[in-house]
């Protein structure tokens, strides 16, 4: 327990030196924020320009999507900012970075995680919660404690199902395999397909997004039953789907890290 | 301090692909290309020694400091830091050593250098008044306060290593490892490092480990050295019985109307030959030093 | 001077075909993104033979072509000026006896060209993924399309300019990304824009590398549309072109003045 609060704290003062080093540069934050807004902004301009004309997408509202889309992105953006720093981790290994890090007394991901801020993903989260609370209102979902405690953890959920694909593949960077474009394909795919009911897409395609890359348990899933399309019991349990393969994907983690090889000289 | 016996790192990597699909197929196929960069080395250092760690590039220097200090699992043999496997206890054993790298510095970039330092500090758990007292004791040995506050970023190389010092001894690890620590710097520069590793040595009794291929950082600092090429050790022991027992015949220069010509100092160099042969304006005599030595070595 | 440019787009071609990781990467988002925009035109349109004059299929090979379009002349030069800027490289690219302008253009022209060598595995896919059939019209097509080309490396160029003031143009060609494909229909296309928005997108020059070449292939422009498209388009390219070669008049004598 000492250890976990020690870490914490520590976590906390590294990541805090880092943000006040990103903020000297306070145009660069500000555009990052911006363009993180905007570039999902846009994403769903699509989505509302599309439903100007058709009143449903797959049996779901404008309001109703508009919900998903931010209950997606909130979990995005919960997973990718404390994670952002692992986009670079190519980067860490080959300049050797990585080394110093290891020679540190405190748990290496913590570290991984304070070397960058991820300032577009302020961008995200902040159009994600607007969206959420608009959406939310407009779609009349009836917000019980209930109701609002499982949204919380289903964002949580969400999150730790993004993080664990993007956690396991990063982990492979640190026996020297170039996954960077590979992940960059996979958060794609997180972000284009999670955003609409999967029944949109039916098929191989809503199967393999169910269980093979389970986009639906982000934020399609937890919507259904926010928005009370899906009453399975079990529904109620997909947050826990994503502390599972987080734990998983950190025991991948701690496995390459065994096998790590530094940089040869 | 330092025990090392048998150790030997062999470093497989997966065959990597170039071309389309390159990247899949380096993860799908299970091809690895072998090469051992320590092959066998054994050594052991007491408390409060200063030893030299020395090879070609490439020679495996930098691969046994890496499993000295538990960023690198050996493949063989054993190792041991103050009594732990550094690679099994890495967190106890970053405790106890400090690292400089020349190349690379392990300050936050943006940041004053004084934040650095305070988050080093915090990192290896320095209670308040100790760090006020390690900070007071770096700043007068190596003159931090010039430049306390300057952003890293901003700093002069030399200024840069003085706080990279500062950062690794600031816990007051009972060992330090130096990589390069000199690379790059000015006359005074090298000076000021070179007082600062004397000084922690003798006071605090610090073991040091210096990889360079700066010798004149080797004959100020170390009495031992330890040679390495292609991952073996080729010598281990003083410097002086080092030049002794390798060491090149001295040189008699002889300086004439017709340009310089060197000779070695052997048995059978005879004087009349040389007047005969010269008209000689001035003679010296050539010492041979650590850098001839082991070029003798390397090449051999 | 043709030599050294012609130099300049080989690098740019041997640039594209370097980083193949990414062109691989590029390639799978852009399966991905032809496939998803299927599923949920298809999805909508249910079953409605029409909507807003457009059939499902003629929808689709639209948003088929216009991401081809799109993906073929990515602008890759507002990223190298702003590294070179950074790095202050740019100062070579100066002293070139060739204008900086014509280099960053031959630059894009080589890398476009990378593109397309690359793309051609991909289109089977994406044909097959979206669909598409010929054309009754692939004279204006290519017309259109080629001009529009021009205007997409007229705006690139203007924003390669802007970072001799602002230095950074990383988060400004990202931007610059996002408004451009959005406004040029590459994922709905313009008539199916509501009101104000519409009007926009109808305005700004965007439309050239995406909608109108695209709404052509599939003829949802008639005769005299195409006509007047094709005359807006030439102004463009002239009001373009002079607001450029102003702009680096200014651009350059700062750098010159300054030293950077």
């Amino acid at each position: 327990m000492a250890e976990l609060t020690r870490a914490l704290r520590l976590y906390w003062r590294l990541q805090r030196a880092t943000m006040r080093g990103a903020m000297q540069y306070r145009l660069n934050a500000v555009i990052g924020v911006l363009t993180g807004a905007v570039y999902q902004g846009s994403g769903f301009a699509f989505i509302w320009v599309i439903m100007h004309t058709f009143p449903a997408m797959a049996g779901w509202s404008l309001p109703q999507i508009a919900f998903l889309y931010g209950l997606r992105l909130t979990a995005h953006a919960l997973c990718m900012l404390p994670l952002s720093s692992l986009i670079g981790i190519d980067w860490l290994v080959r300049e050797g970075e990585f080394d110093r890090i290891l020679l540190r007394p405190l748990n290496p991901l913590l570290q991984v995680m304070t070397k960058r801020m991820g300032v577009g993903q302020l961008g995200d989260l902040l159009v994600g919660v607007v969206l959420l609370g608009i959406a939310g209102g407009a779609a009349g979902v009836p917000w019980t404690p209930g109701l609002v405690v499982f949204c919380a953890i289903a964002v949580v959920g969400g999150a730790l199902v993004e993080a664990a694909f993007f956690l396991a593949l990063s982990s492979l960077s640190l026996r020297m395999l170039d996954t960077f474009a590979l992940r960059v394909f996979v958060d794609d795919v997180f972000s284009r397909f999670g955003s609409y009911p999967m029944s949109v897409f039916g098929g191989v395609t809503q199967w393999l997004l169910t269980y093979v890359l389970p986009v639906a348990f982000v934020a399609y899933v937890p919507a259904s039953v926010i928005l009370g399309k899906m009453v399975m019991p079990l529904a109620y349990a997909s947050p826990l789907l994503g502390v599972a393969l987080f734990a998983v994907a950190y025991r991948i983690w701690a496995r390459q890290l065994r096998h790590y090889q530094s940089v040869g000289t | 301090m330092i025990r090392v016996e048998r150790l030997t790192k062999v470093f497989r990597r997966p065959r990597t692909f170039t071309g389309p699909l390159g990247a899949v197929r380096t993860l799908l196929t299970r091809q690895y290309d072998e090469r051992t960069a320590v092959d066998d080395v054994s050594f052991d250092i007491a408390e409060g020694e200063v030893v030299g760690y020395l090879g070609p590039n490439g020679a495996g220097k930098s691969t046994t400091v890496k499993m000295l200090t538990g960023i690198l699992t050996p493949t063989g043999g054993l190792v041991e830091v103050a009594g732990r496997v550094p690679w099994r206890e890495r967190n106890a054993n970053a405790r106890a050593v400090g690292v400089v790298f020349g190349q690379r510095s392990q300050l936050w970039w943006d940041l004053p250098l004084i934040e650095s330092l305070r988050l080093v500090g915090d990192l290896y758990d320095v209670p308040a008044a100790r760090f006020t007292w390690s900070l007071k004791r770096m700043r007068d040995l190596l003159g931090l306060d010039d430049f306390l506050d300057t952003p890293v970023r901003q700093l002069s190389l030399g200024q840069r290593m003085r706080g990279d010092l500062a950062a690794a001894m600031l816990y007051e690890p009972p060992i330090l490892y130096l990589d390069e620590p000199t690379v790059g710097l000015d006359v005074l520069a090298k000076q000021a490092v070179r007082e600062f590793i004397v000084d922690t040595n003798r006071t605090g009794r610090t073991t040091v480990l210096l990889t360079t291929h700066d010798l004149a950082d080797v004959e100020a600092l170390c009495k031992r050295i330890i040679l390495i090429d292609k991952g073996r050790v080729l010598y281990d022991g003083g410097i002086d019985a080092l030049v002794s027992a390798y060491a090149p015949p001295r040189r008699l220069v002889v300086h004439a109307d017709d340009g310089s010509h060197a000779y070695e100092l052997t048995e059978g160099l005879e004087v009349p030959d040389l007047l005969a042969a010269h008209t000689i304006r001035d003679l010296s005599i050539e010492e041979p030093d650590l850098e001839s030595v082991i070029k003798r070595i390397y090449a051999a | 001077m043709i030599r050294s440019l012609r130099g300049m787009a080989r690098i740019g071609l041997r640039f594209q075909l370097a980083y193949r990781s990414e062109v691989i990467m590029t390639s799978l988002t852009l399966i991905a993104q032809v496939f998803l925009l299927r599923m949920v035109w298809t999805s909508v349109y249910g079953q409605r033979q029409h909507a807003m004059g457009l059939t499902l299929e003629a929808l689709l090979a639209y948003l088929t072509l216009a991401n081809l379009q799109t993906f073929a002349t990515m602008p890759i030069i507002t990223r190298i000026a702003h590294f070179r800027i950074r790095t202050g490289t740019v100062f070579f690219d100066l002293a070139r006896p060739v204008g900086y302008l014509p280099q960053m253009a031959a630059f894009q022209v080589g890398h476009t060209a990378g593109a397309l060598l690359l793309l051609a595995p991909v289109v089977p896919v994406v044909l097959l993924v979206g669909s598409i059939t010929p054309t009754a019209h692939a004279l204006p097509y290519v017309v259109t399309l080629a001009l529009g080309y021009v205007v997409g490396m007229l705006m690139a160029l203007l924003i390669c300019l802007i970072g001799f003031w602002t230095m950074e143009t990383g988060a400004i060609s990202l931007l610059y990304r996002l408004v451009s494909q959005f406004f040029a229909g590459t994922m709905v296309p313009l008539t199916f824009f509501p009101g104000a928005l519409r009007t926009l997108a109808e305005a700004l020059p965007f439309k050239y590398m995406g909608y109108v070449p695209a709404a052509i292939y599939v003829g949802r422009l008639s005769g005299a549309e195409i006509a007047r498209a094709l005359l807006v388009e030439i102004a463009w390219i002239a009001a373009l072109g002079a607001l450029l070669w102003a702009l680096w008049r200014v651009a350059h004598r700062r750098v010159v003045i300054n030293g950077g």
